[in-house]
């Protein structure tokens, strides 16, 4: 029991100190202000939109190297370090960081899975809590603790689509979907859509191999090959070129619908237009009508 | 026209058709299929929706064998479309992708002939709703319901072999399928897959066999049938709901020419229209993306087009079970991509067999009955509509899940669920509601408006009203048919707009 106790408090503690130091290294015009709600932001635990704004603007005009790490913690810890722990060391809650690489933590919280409600559950996507620099800040924190791939910048001036399109085909359709439009899998595991992922995430999904997703290290694929698969996955599956609408990309079943509500259904109100609509004047002996004929047939007084 | 005043006989066209007809004698049976007699009411139409877009199915598909190459020769491709550029793709392919990418207006064509497919098929089974619901089937009719039923496995069939000719990842997926389906058949089912497929599976022969078998056995067969099945509809005149003046001697309506062809010729357009507009606008089968079919790919989500989904859903939400007979053992497959669509499609033909059993009711039916007044049938036709129409919907768990995101086990088992249960509660409220409107008259019929005047004394009266005010076209009187010699001349003198009634006689 003291133990928990000590656990929960050891970490506290330090997450209130850091994240007081940080606020004064980083916006001094404020700190007296934002320490305050910043400390009781991560004693409650609260999510990262309970960030103070200056905070936030402040740390996303900074470049340099040391102090993108320090921001980096600042933030792991505002955010992240209730359930990972300040020094990513993980909890009961949530899994060691440490060793994971950068390029891991970059893609879950860019992705906007961050945070998982349950970590065995499909993630859902959210909005973006960080700038890109903010995201880039963390990832560089978690990956200077000890190692693991960095985050990666895929430079696809070389790369080679139909190479990439083997590979696509081969590796990722058999859940992605050849379209890349995404689909259910088993037991409420979804393989998502590919048609907004960026160049970097892409990369690090497969290098990384996220959730369910198998890990696709350079004993599988080459760096070229990876390269190639983004740059197909980039030029081709989000740019969907010939013959109009695609429907979304998934296939017959939309096409069906398409093919019998718009195609038939177009004919059919077009016969609708052309022909008759309701038979004249049914004979009356042989379905009785309850339609007053004629003038005058009923008359109140 | 053959009733041109000698005067005019110097009209080239006309003196053309004399010399046609001296030595054919084409006037006489051009005169009787010229005064077929239409019943106007929209539902006959639907039929010719199927029609019209086997016309252009036709020219679509006459366009696409002038680039199609059916070979399954390995070629290295070097067109347009870069992601493939430098694969070894298969002659059919790489043809499929230049018709698509290099040849003018060949993703349009390609395009409008799977459009068309996909609403020639739709057009059958909403003409055979119309058909079944009406009780248009019974005598003298059964041999035509029969050559429609044969008409929608054809079209199916056909749509299935066009779909797997571009010999992509998916299509090559639903051969596989198909080969598998065929190996399922008992004691025999190894040697008609083999037969089939000239070997064991992929093969080189099937992309040939099946191109043969789409472009050129199956459309003739196609078109010997619809030829019968129009033949049958001039012998016997068009069935016609209950309606003034409609018996079962006769026919009411407007006659082929000139009324009832501008209306079918307007028609035929709108139906080309509708398949160049989806063509154009919309993105179907683009087998580029899909990349060249090798049984070691395999993409998630492929599903059939839509006329097989029932298919597709049978064998999705089928369990695991294997019948084990001594010495033989009938896999999973076969219950439901076999014998389903056996079952169906037998019961589907003799229905009008079974119908006339059961009621005792073997006479004549020129008069279509209105569903309601047939709630045993209607209730039956639409329940057995919607448990095809749910293991329809099965064959996109996948999807459902997806987008509604819900897991694939519940979809799968929601499925299975409303396949046994959906068919009872439909034939209950259908039943319910076929007797619920035999009680309302008036439910479905033109609606009478009536003004309700007060006088100065206070009383009220009440007065039909026009019918569509502001429309003040009188309603169509019907002209006896002895009175009126039923030419083209004739008909535009006296009003052509003018519905005429003939006597029914086919024997």
């Amino acid at each position: 029991m003291t133990g928990a106790l000590r656990r929960l408090v050891a970490p506290l503690s330090l997450v209130a100190a850091a994240a007081g130091l940080g606020v004064l290294a980083f916006a001094p015009g404020h700190a007296g202000a934002t320490a305050g709600v910043a400390t009781g932001a991560t004693a409650t635990a609260s999510p990262p939109a309970a960030l103070p704004g200056s905070l936030l603007a402040a740390n996303a005009t900074r470049t340099h190297s040391s102090s993108n790490l320090q921001l980096g913690q600042t933030l792991f810890q505002e955010s992240c370090s209730s359930c990972h722990g300040t020094d990513a060391q993980g909890s009961a809650l949530a899994p060691n960081l440490r060793g994971l690489g950068a390029a891991t933590v970059d893609l879950w919280v860019s992705s906007g899975w961050m945070p998982l409600a349950n970590p065995a559950a499909q993630p859902v996507v959210k909005p973006d809590r960080f700038t890109r620099a903010q995201t880039v800040a963390i990832a560089d924190w978690v990956g200077s603790l000890a190692g693991g791939m960095a985050i990666p910048h895929p430079n696809l001036a070389g790369a080679s689509v139909s190479e990439g399109m083997s590979v696509f085909a081969l590796n990722c359709a058999p859940c992605h979907t050849i379209t890349g439009a995404g689909d259910a899998l088993s037991n409420g595991i979804t393989a998502p859509s590919l048609h907004s992922e960026t160049a970097t995430m892409i990369n690090e999904a497969v290098r990384t191999g996220p959730g369910n997703m198998p890990r696709f290290g350079p004993g599988t694929l080459s760096q070229k090959q990876v390269l190639d698969v983004v740059a197909y996955v980039r030029r081709y599956i989000q740019h969907p070129t010939s013959g109009g609408n695609d429907l979304g990309g998934i296939g017959p079943v939309a096409e069906g619908f398409i093919g019998l509500f718009v195609g038939v259904g177009l004919c059919v109100l077009a016969a609708f237009w052309i022909g008759d609509r309701t038979p004249r004047d049914l004979d009356e002996h042989a379905h009785g009508s309850d339609v007053p004929h004629g003038p005058g047939t009923t008359e109140h007084a | 026209m053959s009733t041109s005043a000698a005067g005019e006989r110097s009209n080239p066209a006309d003196k053309a058709y004399r010399w046609v007809d001296d030595r054919l004698a084409i006037s006489r049976g051009g005169r009787h299929l010229l005064n077929k007699i239409f019943p106007d009411h929209w539902s006959f139409m639907l039929g010719e929706i199927a029609l019209y877009s086997f016309i252009v199915l036709l020219l679509t598909g006459i366009f696409l064998t002038l680039y199609f190459v059916p070979s399954e020769t390995t070629v290295i491709y070097h067109g347009a479309y870069k992601p493939i550029d430098g694969q070894r793709i298969s002659e059919a392919y790489a043809s499929t992708l230049n018709l698509s990418f290099a040849v003018r207006a060949g993703l349009l064509m390609r395009q409008m002939h799977h459009w068309a497919a996909n609403i020639f098929v739709g057009s059958i089974v909403v003409h055979l709703l119309r058909v079944f619901f009406t009780g248009g089937f019974r005598k003298p009719r059964e041999i035509n319901w029969i050559i429609g039923a044969n008409l929608l496995i054809l079209a199916i069939f056909n749509g299935f072999l066009g779909y797997s000719l571009p010999d992509d990842l998916v299509s090559g997926t639903g051969i596989r399928i198909a080969f598998s389906i065929l190996e399922s058949v008992p004691f025999v089912g190894s040697q008609l897959a083999f037969l089939l497929f000239g070997g064991n599976f992929p093969g080189t022969a099937i992309i040939p066999r099946f191109f043969i078998i789409h472009v050129l056995i199956l459309p003739l067969v196609i078109l010997g049938l619809l030829g019968a099945h129009l033949g049958m509809l001039i012998r016997h005149k068009h069935t016609q709901f209950r309606q003034a003046h409609a018996r079962e001697d006769n026919v009411v309506g407007t006659p082929l020419w000139p009324t009832f062809a501008m209306k079918t010729g307007g028609f035929f357009f709108l139906t080309t229209a509708v398949t160049v507009l989806l063509g154009a606008l919309v993105q179907i089968n683009p087998i580029w993306q899909y990349g060249q079919y090798y049984p070691y790919k395999v993409s998630y989500a492929v599903q059939p087009d839509w006329y097989m989904g029932f298919l597709d859903g049978a064998l999705r939400v089928m369990p695991a079970w294997e019948l084990h007979l001594p010495g033989h053992m009938i896999p999973n497959v076969f219950f439901p991509a076999i014998l389903l669509p056996g079952i169906t499609f037998t019961l589907l033909m003799l229905y009008p067999f079974i119908e006339a059993k059961l009621t005792g009711d073997v006479a004549e039916h020129h008069l279509l009955d209105r569903p309601r007044d047939r709630p045993v049938r209607t209730a039956f036709g639409v329940a057995t509509f919607a448990f095809y129409f749910v293991l329809f919907g099965a064959s996109a768990t996948d999807v459902l899940a997806n987008y509604l995101s819900l897991t694939l086990n519940f979809v799968l088992w929601a499925f299975r669920i409303m396949a046994i249960v959906v068919p009872f509660i439909v034939f209950a409220v259908t039943y319910k509601l076929c007797k619920e409107l035999q009680q309302t008259p008036s439910a479905g019929k033109r609606q009478q408006f009536n003004l309700i005047l007060r006088s100065a004394d206070g009383g009220y009266t009440t007065v039909p009203a026009e019918q569509y005010p502001g429309y003040d076209q009188p309603e169509l009187a019907p002209v006896d048919v002895e009175k009126v010699e039923l030419t083209a001349d004739a008909a535009q003198q006296d009003g052509d707009e003018g519905v005429y009634e003939i006597p029914r006689r086919y024997r």
